[in-house]
């Protein structure tokens, strides 16, 4: 496929970092350039980076021994010691830089789902200090991460610096309850879209190879500050771009638990609207696209026992009340088929209740073109998604409450199938919005 | 280094789509009657959803509107009724915000009488340099073959001025003195003039009457080498001092001749395909696709770098110069039933009522305009199918306030209706209560919503702004079929000009096993096979197929 960048209004690149990064990164009297630059960004982060740190020097030491390396620490302006912690994990071994990246206070003031705020700049200021050493593959790490396994640094490197791979992924393993925006929807939604079958296109942890770092550098503009844009925009960048993309196969992945986590619709608005807006943006490109294929996953991915039971019946009632109060506003956007499907739903038993696949594809097309069209204030547009995500949520955990991961697996890719034929519809919709009949 | 301008592709102009403005007649911004900067930059949400990339405005400088602002009376500065320069530079930033290009029309062939470069060489003594920046006679005999344009109103292109004691030139009217090429210091002029737009930020010139730049006797004192010259050093000097930017001439002549001015991609970005516009009228009352087929088949190659700008109606009257005499009979008779419709050699009418304000017909048309291997021009009004007054004098009637809403002055402006620069336009089929934006924004059926899926259709595939061109000759002359191709895309458009539903039977054996997808819908139709593909058209219908290669 080819490259079609990005026009997003977001800041421009140049403008991501700060002045520190105005001068050249030294590699050092006579050091060659690095094979590999593994990057965390940071702000506040004292609670998980020790274990991080931790990590990145058991990796280093262990699997990715040898290789010449720098870790590289983009910090927002901790004031909880999160530098001298990321210190003085990674032990006397290790070479850090550390670059300091600009967090507005706007950024301090909304509450992201990651919970990194500033992301978009601290990831340019690492891609930034990467190509500035030359480093030939780039790893980023996600701060808020718990239970980081030092292999799983190795694993996501070794395809970019071994095969040749320019963009690592990672296929994280997930019980039932866990991962459900992703797997109701944005993993449909790339799949159809881009024709490229990545399980996690939200990657917080990846690695990218130097030319992909360049590439993204060389673009004019960054995704907007806001949620999950930057994570979901360097994914489907690189496969706009035709690069090669993999997986990687890891665990379980946990977080640090946090107060100020945000609710539900808020998640939904951080996460589904970017990848709603990247639709705007590369709309060229995704209605040429046909089919999808897999991509090489690297790794074994660990087996794991089923999920915590999850009260599905609590999900079904807040499908039912987003009917009762919000029937109107999906109105807007769904045709009357769909709102009538979604009242037979509704009458339905908890215990039955199984939303079609090929219903739930066409709803969230729907909700796209109402976003392109803007017939709601977008982010109202986007809380209202909320109770129909439960819905389906509820009738996929009542499908997989006792299944093995691979059968999850197998479910969610019969979904997948499902977005892509639909996808005829959307680009219907799309195209000519008028639709008297529908 | 060159100056960046808006655009990051050096050949977006290839890939916009163009929408030509009067501020005077865009909207009222302080309610004196007159369009202005402040109204239209409340307006460009509106231009940005419609979808058009780029911002042509007609000439919007000091002048004493004799011609419309095509009597340019000082080239540095904005009509006081419009606003101020920085009124103007405002406009640009919001345009530049909105991802919009602006085109601005410069008239480069002569000023004003009232400029002051002209009134100085009127006064300066023959010879001098001053004098020297207009062409100058001591007789009207010089340059005879040269015809003339506005024969409605001039009977010469000389016109004696009695404080010079000697005739000038002018190609247009008596008013408008053409400059003189041939003195060094008024390119110099010329160039400097474009410096300071270009240095502002606008993205490109509409270079009005370029073929008349320079003047030789025994010539037709058009197209002339010369004048090719001058055109390749303003390209050479705005190419060596600033990035992105185009040049868009206005030549009303044959393709062949047309042709000249894109140079070896060295003069000129852009050409409008005047001979296109009478035909594509003509094929449609015809319902023959010749005459369309024909002059496409005339068109030469053009550069790499260069482009055709398409249109169906502009501020002018719909010009008849670039037809056969009897084509020109077939036209008055088919479209100026009304001799009050023809000025010069032209019919003064917009689009909707060309068309007897048919939907379908609009909507033919427009998707010929869309799909042709060109730039799209759309001249405002014709969005939303706005209709024109013949009873105003010139061109004036298809000049007249944009209309907005169903409110006083149809929402133009605030002021009491009689300071209106124009009349709106008040008949009970095209007037401003049956036919505004704000109505139809509220239609989803309507043809500004048509318009605006059009647009956007049209932005999703480079094919219709880069790609080739080659017609299909079915028996059926009613309908126009056409491949379009650019990469690995190839569109079909079949169109039907008549107003009875019509079959048509296509030989696309060469693409045996590709599947048309019809672009709007997404409806996938039969696979291609060695046979003949046979479709029927609804009255005035057209499709517009992707076609795609079957699934393995």
């Amino acid at each position: 496929m080819a490259s079609t960048g990005s026009n997003s209004s977001a800041p421009a690149a140049e403008s991501v970092g700060d002045a520190h990064l105005a001068l050249p990164v030294e590699r050092g009297p006579g050091a060659a350039a690095p094979e590999l630059v593994i990057g965390i960004g940071a702000y506040n982060n004292a609670a998980t980076i020790g274990a991080i740190g931790g990590a990145v020097r058991e990796s280093l030491r262990g699997s990715l021994a040898g290789l010449s390396s720098r870790v590289v620490l983009a910090e927002g302006g901790s004031n909880d010691g999160t530098p001298d912690l990321m210190r003085e994990a990674l032990g006397p071994d290790a070479r850090l830089t550390q670059v300091s990246y600009p967090v507005h206070p706007m950024d301090l003031l909304q509450e992201v789902y990651h919970g990194l705020p500033g992301r978009a700049h601290a990831r340019a200021a690492i891609f930034r200090t990467a190509h500035e050493l030359g480093a030939a593959a780039c790893v980023i790490l996600d701060a808020t991460a718990s239970n980081l396994a030092p292999e799983w640094i190795a694993r996501l490197a070794q395809p970019v610096l071994e095969n040749s791979f320019d963009l690592v992924v990672p296929y994280y393993l997930r019980p039932p309850h866990e991962g459900a925006l992703t797997r109701s929807i944005l993993y449909p939604l790339f799949r159809s879209l881009y024709g490229v079958r990545i399980r996690q296109p939200l990657a917080a942890d990846f690695a990218c190879s130097s030319r992909l770092v360049d590439s993204f550098l060389a673009l004019d503009h960054w995704p907007d500050e806001a949620g999950g844009a930057v994570d979901l925009w360097t994914t489907t960048t690189a496969v706009a771009g035709g690069y090669r993309v993999c997986e990687a196969a890891l665990g379980t992945r946990r977080h640090e638990a946090r107060d100020n986590t945000p609710d539900l619709s808020t998640v939904i608005v951080q996460v589904v609207g970017p990848a709603f807006g990247d639709l705007q943006q590369r709309a060229e490109l995704w209605q040429r696209v046909r089919g999808s294929a897999s991509v090489p996953v690297f790794g074994e991915a660990p087996s794991d026992g089923p999920g915590e039971p999850i009260d599905v019946a609590r999900l079904v009632e807040s499908f039912r009340l987003g009917y009762r109060e919000l029937r109107d506003v999906w109105a807007a956007v769904l045709p009357p088929s769909a709102i009538i499907a979604l009242k037979r739903l509704v009458a339905s038993p908890d215990s039955s209740m199984q939303m079609d696949d090929e219903l739930w594809a066409r709803i969230v097309f729907d909700f796209a073109v109402g976003y392109r069209l803007r017939v709601l204030r977008s982010d109202h547009l986007l809380q209202s998604l909320a109770p129909l995500y439960l819905g389906w949520v509820a009738s996929f955990l009542q499908q997989v409450r006792d299944a093995t991961p691979q059968a999850v697996d197998e479910r969610v890719d019969r979904l997948g199938a499902a977005f892509e034929r639909q996808k005829p519809y959307l680009i219907s919709r799309w195209r000519w919005p008028e639709r008297f009949s529908s | 280094m060159p100056k960046p301008g808006s655009a990051r592709d050096p050949l977006w102009y290839k890939d916009a789509i163009i929408y030509e403005l009067h501020v005077k007649a865009f909207c009222d911004g302080n309610g004196d009657g007159m369009g202005d900067f402040a109204g239209l930059i409340q307006k460009l949400d509106y231009l940005q959803d419609l979808g058009v990339t780029c911002v042509w405005l007609l000439p919007f400088f000091p002048s004493p509107l004799r011609d419309d602002g095509y009597d340019i009376a000082d080239y540095r500065n904005v009509h006081a009724s419009y606003g101020t320069l920085d009124d103007f530079q405002t406009f640009l930033r919001a345009a530049h915000d909105r991802q919009m290009q602006v085109v601005i029309e410069l008239v480069v062939n002569h000023t004003s009488d009232q400029h002051a470069w002209f009134q100085r060489a009127r006064r300066a003594p023959a010879g001098a340099v001053e004098r020297d920046y207009y062409v100058w006679s001591d007789t009207d005999q010089r340059y005879k073959d040269a015809r003339i344009i506005f024969v409605d109103t001039e009977r010469s292109n000389w016109t004696w001025d009695p404080e010079a004691r000697q005739y000038y030139w002018h190609r247009f009217f008596s008013h408008q003195p053409d400059l003189n090429y041939d003195n060094p210091q008024v390119l110099e002029e010329v160039l400097s003039v474009m410096d300071y737009w270009l240095d502002m930020g606008v993205d490109g010139f509409r270079l009005d009457a370029v073929p008349y730049l320079v003047e030789r006797d025994g010539t037709s004192c058009e197209n002339l080498p010369e004048t090719q010259e001058v055109i390749r050093k303003i390209r050479a000097h705005i190419d060596g001092h600033y990035a992105n930017r185009m040049l868009l001439a206005e030549a009303n002549q044959w393709p062949s001749d047309v042709r000249a001015y894109f140079g070896d991609g060295d003069e000129c970005h852009m050409a409008y395909h005047f001979p296109l516009m009478p035909r594509l009228f003509m094929g449609l009352h015809l319902e023959d696709r010749h005459p369309i087929t024909d002059i496409l088949e005339q068109t030469p190659e053009i550069p790499e770098t260069s482009q055709w700008a398409l249109f169906l109606r502009n501020h002018d009257e719909l010009t008849l110069e670039m037809v056969t005499d009897e084509e020109r009979d077939y036209m008055y008779l088919a479209y100026s039933a009304n001799p009050l419709a023809k000025l010069n050699v032209g019919i003064r009418r917009r689009l909707a009522p060309l068309m007897g304000n048919s939907r379908r017909r609009i909507e033919l048309l427009t998707s010929i305009l869309f799909s042709f291997p060109g730039t799209p021009v759309v001249y405002y009004g014709d969005e939303i199918g706005m209709g024109d007054n013949i009873y105003l004098g010139d061109r004036n009637g298809v000049r007249t306030p944009m209309q907005w809403t169903g409110d006083r002055n149809a929402g133009f402006s605030h002021a009491h209706p009689a300071r209106l620069y124009s009349p709106v336009i008040v008949d009970p089929v095209n007037g401003y209560q049956a036919v505004n934006v704000e109505a139809q924004e509220s239609d989803p059926a309507s043809l500004l919503h048509w318009m605006k899926n059009m647009i956007s259709l049209r932005k999703l595939f480079k094919v219709f702004g880069r790609g080739s061109i080659e017609f299909l000759k079915p028996a059926n002359r009613k309908v126009l079929p056409y491949f379009r191709r650019y990469g690995d895309d190839i569109i079909l458009c079949v169109a039907n000009l008549s107003q009875f539903a019509q079959p048509v039977e296509l030989d696309l054996s060469a693409l045996d096993g590709y599947v048309p997808v019809e672009m709007f819908g997404y409806t996938e139709f039969p696979a291609i096979g060695e046979l003949p593909y046979f479709l029927t058209l609804a009255p005035y219908g057209f499709y517009w197929f992707e076609l795609q290669r079957a699934r393995g």
